[in-house]
């Protein structure tokens, strides 16, 4: 808790609420500003703008009303989940890192590097081992997805690699 | 008769080698997912949708029903052997499941528990063949006003009975039907929210986004325990229950059957809470009630089978009035109109085959479904024993398989990225992500049939009120809605058991 000395008077447990709600009125907002731009209809009947700008307004007041909420019940007890940061971290810079390569380096080469990074870097599971499952997690199922299921993943189009077939 | 005949013909197309095959693969499939840690059936089926897409659309939903129901059988094994549930509606098993494991009878209760799903499962694919036709019949009679008002009642039912705070599920579910109006509109045509993107105009892939709300960000929260379990599987002569067990069980099959089945029927209620609910008939009106929690077959027969009867119950308000009754459903529902099917009384009538072919495919996936599980309960076993970061390494490949191969597009992997991270958030404010999901998928058809009712109307609000049967659905919504100066609410025991929700 910090309702200190300073005179704050919002506990510091309580930011990340405040920030949702902010980001949730901020998301009906916009909402009713671009349904506005898109028209709310006419004589005939309603517009594409129409459906999003009554959802728009119907956030912002949902937002208003969870704060007050929060205000009236300010020792509301949640089940809101916590995490842990440097995991989130790692596995979505890998991730990106991954979708950003994957039409350059390929399926095989791009998920080869992204499953080490997970087992042998992170989870420490052992080289021979690592490097086993990877090649199983990468070529192995690059060749059941494109031969047995008939399904494209994508090949390197970077040289010297697309001209090995990787 | 017609009926009877519509289901012959119905296996018959069931029964090629083919949809038996893809039968078979989605059972084992649904299984592993069901075993599996950190990853429910909402993100497993959504994750498996782009691998059917190549198929044949009565082939693809055969393997995708075959996954759904798969999941409630695989997430009992680890209730049973590891006190630790696969998925939701598995958890109340863990406490008499868990105890007959401690004393050497795990074998038994896995056996009492697949035969109980069997017996529920079919029992309320029976009770769809019986619903079918006749619901199909009264569904052709609703128009535009009425199918706005019938998705109304249903989103209302999923919110009110979603969580804790009833502001926060609407919230969720108004963010869902934002995200579904990304992309062309369907009447004038005119591009919403696409960023100046063109690849946002066919709107964003609903896979990718359920992948990413509901499975990546499980991976992100995910906190494996420290201590690993060690499992041990039963041997086959383990497996066979005496004749006590199964004099004890068969009331908690019946009993468990009929909780499951209604439940299934109502839009908002989740396995877990038939699950629970079976488990609380059994406490007050099973002869061995004493024993419940020590160990006691009724503890495991009638919520296994209250769960499977739910699975297969709640297919009948989407085969009968194209309603999704649990996010689950709305993830299918999603797979049908992927294949450019929409469920629901004009399913019957357009494509009366393929109907019958996946209904009489249900009967098969779960004969399939209690002869693997069983026997192959040392296989299920030997999937926990790999360690957790070996799995979430490979279950995060495939989340960017399933969202690549959806339009063989990077674009879509980063949607997943970015929607998964979206979940996190959710998660970390306590929003419930149920109501999301099932606004997600009804949310165009809810736009269409919002703006075709009023285009009816020239633009008079007046038709809902006119018709009477929109009329009392509008009402029965707003008293869904107010249910909580109704004290309508889920019981506060209910929602903490339920994550699903």
């Amino acid at each position: 808790m910090s309702n200190d000395a300073t005179g704050s008077s919002v506990p510091s447990g309580r930011w990340p609420l405040l920030i949702g709600q902010a980001v949730i009125a901020l998301i009906g907002l916009y909402a009713l500003l671009g349904s506005l731009k898109l028209g709310l209809g006419s004589a005939l009947g309603p517009g594409a703008g129409f459906f999003p700008a009554v959802l728009g307004i119907f956030l912002m007041v949902l937002a208003v009303l969870w704060f007050l909420q929060g205000r009236a019940t300010p020792t509301e007890q949640t089940e809101a989940e916590s995490f842990d940061g440097a995991q989130v971290g790692a596995v979505i810079l890998s991730l990106v890192i991954l979708a950003a390569a994957l039409p350059f380096l390929g399926f095989q080469l791009s998920v080869f590097a992204f499953l080490m990074y997970h087992l042998g870097f992170r989870a420490r599971i052992g080289w021979v081992k690592a490097v086993v499952i990877s090649l199983c997690g990468s070529v192995g199922v690059f060749y059941l997805f494109t031969t047995v299921l008939h399904v494209s993943l994508p090949v390197a189009t970077l040289l010297p690699l697309s001209m090995i077939g990787i | 008769m017609d009926v009877l005949n519509e289901l012959m013909m119905g296996f018959a197309e069931a029964m090629t080698w083919q949809n038996l095959l893809f039968a078979f693969v989605g059972c084992l499939l649904g299984t592993v997912i069901g075993v599996l840690p950190g990853i429910g059936p909402v993100a497993g089926i959504a994750l498996l949708i782009p691998l059917t897409l190549n198929l044949d659309p009565a082939g693809s939903i055969i393997m995708l029903c075959a996954i759904f129901y798969g999941t409630t059988y695989g997430g009992t094994i680890t209730s049973v052997l590891l006190n630790t549930p696969g998925e939701a509606a598995s958890a109340i098993t863990a406490i008499d499941g868990y105890q007959m494991t401690k004393v050497g009878r795990a074998g038994v209760a896995l056996t009492i528990a697949a035969v109980g799903s069997f017996i529920g499962g079919t029992i309320a694919t029976v009770g769809l063949v019986l619903a079918a036709k006749p619901l199909g019949s009264l569904g052709l009679l609703i128009g535009p006003p009425e199918f706005f008002a019938l998705v109304v009642v249903g989103i209302s039912l999923l919110v009110a009975l979603a969580g804790r705070s009833m502001v926060r599920a609407l919230i969720s579910g108004a963010l869902g039907l934002l995200i579904s109006m990304i992309g062309i509109d369907p009447v004038m045509g005119a591009p919403r929210f696409t960023f100046g993107m063109d690849r946002l105009l066919d709107g964003v892939s609903f896979v990718a986004v359920i992948v990413g709300i509901f499975g990546l960000s499980e991976i992100l929260s995910y906190r494996p325990g420290k201590n690993q379990t060690v499992t041990q599987t039963p041997g086959l002569r383990a497996l066979l229950p005496t004749r006590t067990d199964w004099k004890r069980s068969t009331p908690a099959f019946a009993r468990g059957t009929g909780i499951g089945f209604a439940m299934g029927l109502i839009p908002g209620m989740t396995g877990s809470v038939s699950s629970l609910l079976s488990y609380g008939a059994e406490k007050k009106f099973s002869k061995y009630r004493n024993e419940l929690g020590r160990g006691a077959i009724e503890g495991v027969a009638g919520p296994e089978t209250a769960n499977n009867a739910h699975a297969n119950g709640a297919l009948i308000p989407l085969f009968t009035l194209g309603i999704p009754a649990s996010p689950t459903i709305a993830v299918l529902m999603g797979a049908f109109l992927q294949q450019g099917l929409t469920p629901g009384p004009t399913l019957f009538a357009e494509h009366s085959t393929l109907a019958w072919t996946i209904i009489a495919s249900l009967f098969i996936g779960n004969v399939l479904l209690l002869v693997l599980n069983v026997p192959l309960v040392g296989l299920w076993t030997s999937i926990l024993k790999v360690p957790y970061p070996i799995l979430a390494g490979l279950i995060l490949m495939f989340m960017v398989v399933g969202a690549y191969t959806i339009n063989f597009s990077v674009f879509d992997v980063f949607v997943m990225i970015i929607f998964g991270l979206v979940g996190l958030g959710l998660r970390r404010l306590d929003i419930p992500l149920a109501p999301m999901v099932l606004t997600l998928v009804l949310g165009p058809l809810m736009e269409r049939s919002l703006r075709e009712s009023l285009d009816i109307s020239h633009g008079s609000f007046s038709i809902f009120f006119d018709r009477p049967i929109t009329m009392v659905l509008l009402l029965i919504a707003l008293v869904i809605v107010c249910s909580p100066l109704l004290k309508l609410r889920k019981p506060a025991a209910l929602v903490a058991e339920d994550p699903e929700s």
